[in-house]
């Protein structure tokens, strides 16, 4: 210790096995992953036209890649689906979805393959958003994640992602390649009124970056993770990978209900034609609707305030002029269903819970029995009648 | 009279610790300034949200970099110097280049910082900053190793204790960290995930490698000295020390749990991680079982209660670190907000605790004035109540935040992040607490290091007064 060549000499070598682990041995396993077939055949060779994955990524997302690193979105944005696995009753380890997938965020886990042609690899270390790891996967469109990056707030209310204004050129109207972003209520006058934006050659390199961001592919490594194993245990993944000693104290019957309307709801609202309610093709996936043609569905009142109203529009359609969020409609909304009003009471149920949970839109749920009653209290109305908005402020009970 | 040899080596020392404590007090405002924006701004995220220079990304970024390399690396410079001095009872010399090599580090910081606002951040944890400033910072760290090593090579005893082998490996493990980085991230990059591991691998090794054992050291010689009694079971310091040395280098890795990086690495973090709880124990015995023979003295010096209150936070901090490295714990944890009670027990509870101890125990050797008092005794309670309510706001809401985001049925924004929110909420006033406990810290040590500094300016303006009138 006392001789500071030998000293150095010391604690120099203990860090060198380190680096010659983490550098030089993890190079030698993996240094030289390279795209590969989705399948191998069983001597481990690719057929020879077969497709290799991962792609390379379109010269505009590398640009935008480099974008996304200078305005740090690393630091709330991971790009990674963990791997969970478990023992099975023989003691094997066997690979599951685990909570990454199951919240959508990916088909499977992230493989170290993924990354080999990506210039700037931001893994991150913490999730205060959602992994983008597969972000391209949704259905998001372009406009969508133009006005997500130009102020989050303005589709997702509560967000605390950073807006980025400074990537557009904002106008009070629409202009050429411009994108109307919805008004909302808080945060100060300006952004009650529309507001339409021309993005900026940066905006676009960010959001191509973001669309080509994806794992849709499987690897020799890793198939997909079957959904249809997920499903039949619900109960079980719920709470998959955390310790029994530690759960979050609600009742999982009441999150098992909530979850299963929730999907059932989406289905409704996204189905077109017999059995679905079509909801989509004029409120949007979104749930934005259209300017001046559809009212938005994300933050509106009429959505998340009392249950009754909702129901009877649900049940008859609606028409004559209405505001919603601060902005005059007027058009008409047919009795949903095919035939005209044919939905169920629980349809009607799930649909309404997820329109209410969904965007940001955060109210009580809605349930079947509560859909008959209204719909008793209302049986002599005819089935072509809509409502009018004026009809339904005047005798419906205050917001909840 | 004639002064003694501590005087002679305090006064040679004077300069140079003043440039460099005086120097970090400004960059532990500055992280101070941008830990308050970054924090505003999750709370309220349109708080300056239409300037890009400071979107939360940048300023978060930013933040780490002052507070490490700023306050850390300055305050390193400052302890390391006079501790080695005075162990080794030798003068420090090569003032000149000291100073040049200081001033070098603080511009290099500076133009980092500013680069990674204006867009400039690389992608390597804790390497952000630019890369044309890494080999000026490099340089600049190099010749003042080279002259701390000097001084330890010139030393009056052959043999070395405690703090120096903690302070000379802190010395030694930052520039080769760096050259391992920067030569694996930068010279030969390597493809996929590697320059991931190799990044997350330095920006914690940096923290367990060169800050922990500067701040260990220092509390390794500012005990005894205060307190004036040997270390209690010293011999087991050593051991301490190469467990350390063996094992922090790789327990860093746990973070990688479930990423996309072979299964082995994730797993050896784990184990060394556990194993870790070797040396947390010996360093927790060898403070506390000195520091509570005297507990009265800590309790009234306050240099000593700093160092202490670090040490205590060391020991409790490094114990919960092992549990949240469990795989069963780490998954639920991992990406949470967990990461900044981590980092922040780490850089304030721990190492800046003890290293205001450490300035506030030299600054009236090297300069002959005494802070008073209650100025000290105010910024220890604020310090030490803001970095309670932080540490506790981050583990509970990392906690909160962990737990909701594996249930997949809960909406992510107005589910799960805003029930984190009331935490975001704690500690935006936590660092408002800790901004103000800080400016107390650097008036205090400015006010001993300049005395006098609009003396010069009042003295011509009075005169120029006397003229007109
Ligand atoms: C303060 C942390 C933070 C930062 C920094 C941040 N985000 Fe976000 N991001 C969030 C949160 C929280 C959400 C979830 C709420 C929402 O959808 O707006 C989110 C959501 C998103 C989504 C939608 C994801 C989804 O699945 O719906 C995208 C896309 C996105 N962010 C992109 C970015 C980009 C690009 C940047 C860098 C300019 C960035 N984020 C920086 C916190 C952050
Ligand atoms: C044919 C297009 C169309 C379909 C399909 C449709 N809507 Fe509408 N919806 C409208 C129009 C148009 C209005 C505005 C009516 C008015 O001006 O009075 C509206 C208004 C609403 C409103 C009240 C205003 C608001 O935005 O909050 C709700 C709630 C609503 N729709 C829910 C639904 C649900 C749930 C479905 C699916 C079951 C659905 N809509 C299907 C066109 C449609």
């Amino acid at each position: 210790m006392n001789n500071i060549f030998k000293f150095s000499f010391g604690i120099l070598t203990t860090l060198a096995f380190a680096w010659l682990a983490f550098v030089v041995g993890a190079n030698l396993q993996y240094g030289d992953l390279s795209p590969e077939a989705e399948n191998l055949e069983d001597d481990d060779s690719r057929e020879p036209d077969a497709e290799l994955f991962p792609k390379d990524m379109p010269g505009l997302a590398k640009q935008g890649a480099e974008e996304y690193l200078a305005l740090g979105c690393v630091s709330c944005h991971t790009q990674q689906v963990r791997l969970f696995t478990t023992k099975d009753s023989e003691g094997k380890s066997i690979v599951e979805g685990g909570m990454d997938v199951e919240r959508g965020w990916g088909k499977r886990a992230s493989m170290a393959r993924d990354y080999v042609l990506q210039d700037h690899v931001m893994l991150g270390n913490t999730r205060i958003g959602p992994d983008l790891a597969n972000f391209g996967m949704t259905e998001k469109d372009n406009d969508w994640l133009h006005r997500h990056l130009f102020e989050p707030q303005s589709l997702v209310p509560d967000s605390i992602c950073p807006p980025s204004p400074f990537l557009y050129e904002v106008s009070d109207d629409p202009r050429d390649g411009s994108i109307a972003i919805p008004s909302h209520e808080d945060h100060g006058d300006e952004r009650q009124k529309s507001r339409y934006v021309v993005p900026s050659i940066r905006a676009n390199r960010i959001v191509a970056y973001l669309k080509a961001l994806k794992q849709d592919y499987e690897l020799p490594e890793l198939p997909f993770v079957q959904a249809k194993e997920e499903k039949s245990d619900t109960n079980a993944t719920e709470t998959k990978g955390i310790p029994d000693w530690i759960r979050y104290p609600v009742p999982s019957s009441a999150l098992e209900d909530l979850s299963s309307q929730m999907s059932a709801g989406k289905e409704v609202y996204t189905k077109i034609g017999p059995g679905g309610g079509g909801c989509v093709t004029c409120h949007q996936p979104t749930g934005l609707g259209l300017p001046i043609a559809f009212p938005p569905l994300a933050g509106s009142d009429w959505v998340k305030g009392d249950k009754e109203r909702l129901i009877k529009i649900s049940l008859f359609g609606l028409t004559g002029e209405i505001e919603v969020n601060g902005v005059k409609f007027n058009g008409a909304m047919p009795a949903p269903g095919i035939p005209l009003g044919s939905l169920t009471d629980q349809q009607i149920a799930d649909v309404l819970t997820f329109v209410r949970n969904s965007w940001g839109n955060s109210a009580s749920a809605v349930s079947p029995s509560e859909v008959s009653e209204v719909r008793a209290s209302i049986k002599d109305r005819a089935p072509t009648q809509m409502w009018t908005a004026a009809e339904l402020t005047s005798h419906s009970k205050p917001a909840q | 009279m004639k002064d003694t040899a501590e005087q002679v080596i305090d006064r040679s020392a004077k300069t140079v610790v003043s440039f460099f404590v005086a120097s970090a007090g400004l960059w532990l405002l500055a992280a101070a300034l941008l830990a308050y924006v970054a924090a505003a701004k999750l709370t309220d995220p349109f708080f300056l949200s239409s300037c890009e220079f400071l979107t939360y990304g940048k300023v978060k970024v930013a933040q780490a970099n002052a507070f490490v390399y700023g306050w850390g690396g300055n305050s390193i410079f400052a302890a390391t110097l006079w501790i080695l001095a005075r162990l080794s009872q030798v003068e420090v010399r090569g003032r000149v280049m000291l100073l040049f090599s200081g001033v070098l580090w603080n511009l290099a910081i500076s133009f980092g910082l500013l680069g990674i606002l204006d867009g400039h951040m690389n992608a390597h944890e804790m390497l952000e900053m630019p890369t044309v400033v890494w080999p000026v910072l490099f340089i600049s760290y190099a010749i003042i190793a080279f002259l701390a090593l000097v001084i330890h090579r010139s030393r009056k005893h052959n043999d070395t204790i405690a703090p120096q082998w903690f302070i000379l490996a802190s010395l030694i493990w930052f520039p080769a960290l760096f050259l391992i980085a920067w030569n694996g991230l930068e010279i030969n990059p390597a493809r996929g995930t590697l320059p991931s591991v190799l990044s997350l691998w330095f920006g914690q090794s940096l923290i367990w490698l060169w800050l922990t054992p500067m701040a260990l050291g220092a509390a390794y010689y500012i005990i005894p000295t205060i307190l004036g009694r040997a270390i209690d079971k010293y011999y087991l310091a050593i051991f301490g020390f190469w467990c350390i040395a063996a094992l922090a280098p790789w327990s860093v890795v746990h973070h990688l749990e479930g990423g996309p990086v072979p299964m082995w690495i994730p797993a050896i973090g784990t184990v060394m991680s556990i194993a870790m709880i070797f040396p947390i124990a010996v360093a927790s015995t060898n403070f506390h079982a000195t520091a509570f023979k005297d507990i009265d003295k800590v309790w009234n010096n306050l240099p000593l209660r700093f160092v202490i209150f670090g040490t205590i936070s060391y020991t409790l901090s490094s114990y919960i670190g092992v549990i949240f490295s469990l795989p069963d714990v780490a998954k639920l944890t991992q990406f949470s907000i967990i990461n900044e009670f981590h980092f922040n027990q780490r850089v304030y509870g721990f190492f800046s605790m003890i290293i205001f101890g450490v300035v506030y125990h030299m600054l009236p050797h090297i300069t002959g004035k005494e802070i008073s008092k209650g100025a000290k005794s105010f910024h220890f309670w604020t310090s030490a109540f803001g970095v309670l309510i932080l540490l506790l706001a981050y583990l509970i809401g990392g906690l909160t935040h962990g737990v909701l985001a594996q249930q997949p049925s809960l909406d992510w924004s107005s589910s799960v992040i805003s029930s984190v929110q009331p935490y975001f909420k704690i500690t935006k006033y936590a660092f408002i607490i800790l901004g103000f406990s800080q400016l107390v810290f650097v008036i205090n040590v400015w006010k001993v290091i300049f005395p006098n500094p609009f003396a010069c300016c009042l003295a011509s303006s009075s005169e120029r007064k006397g003229k007109t009138a």
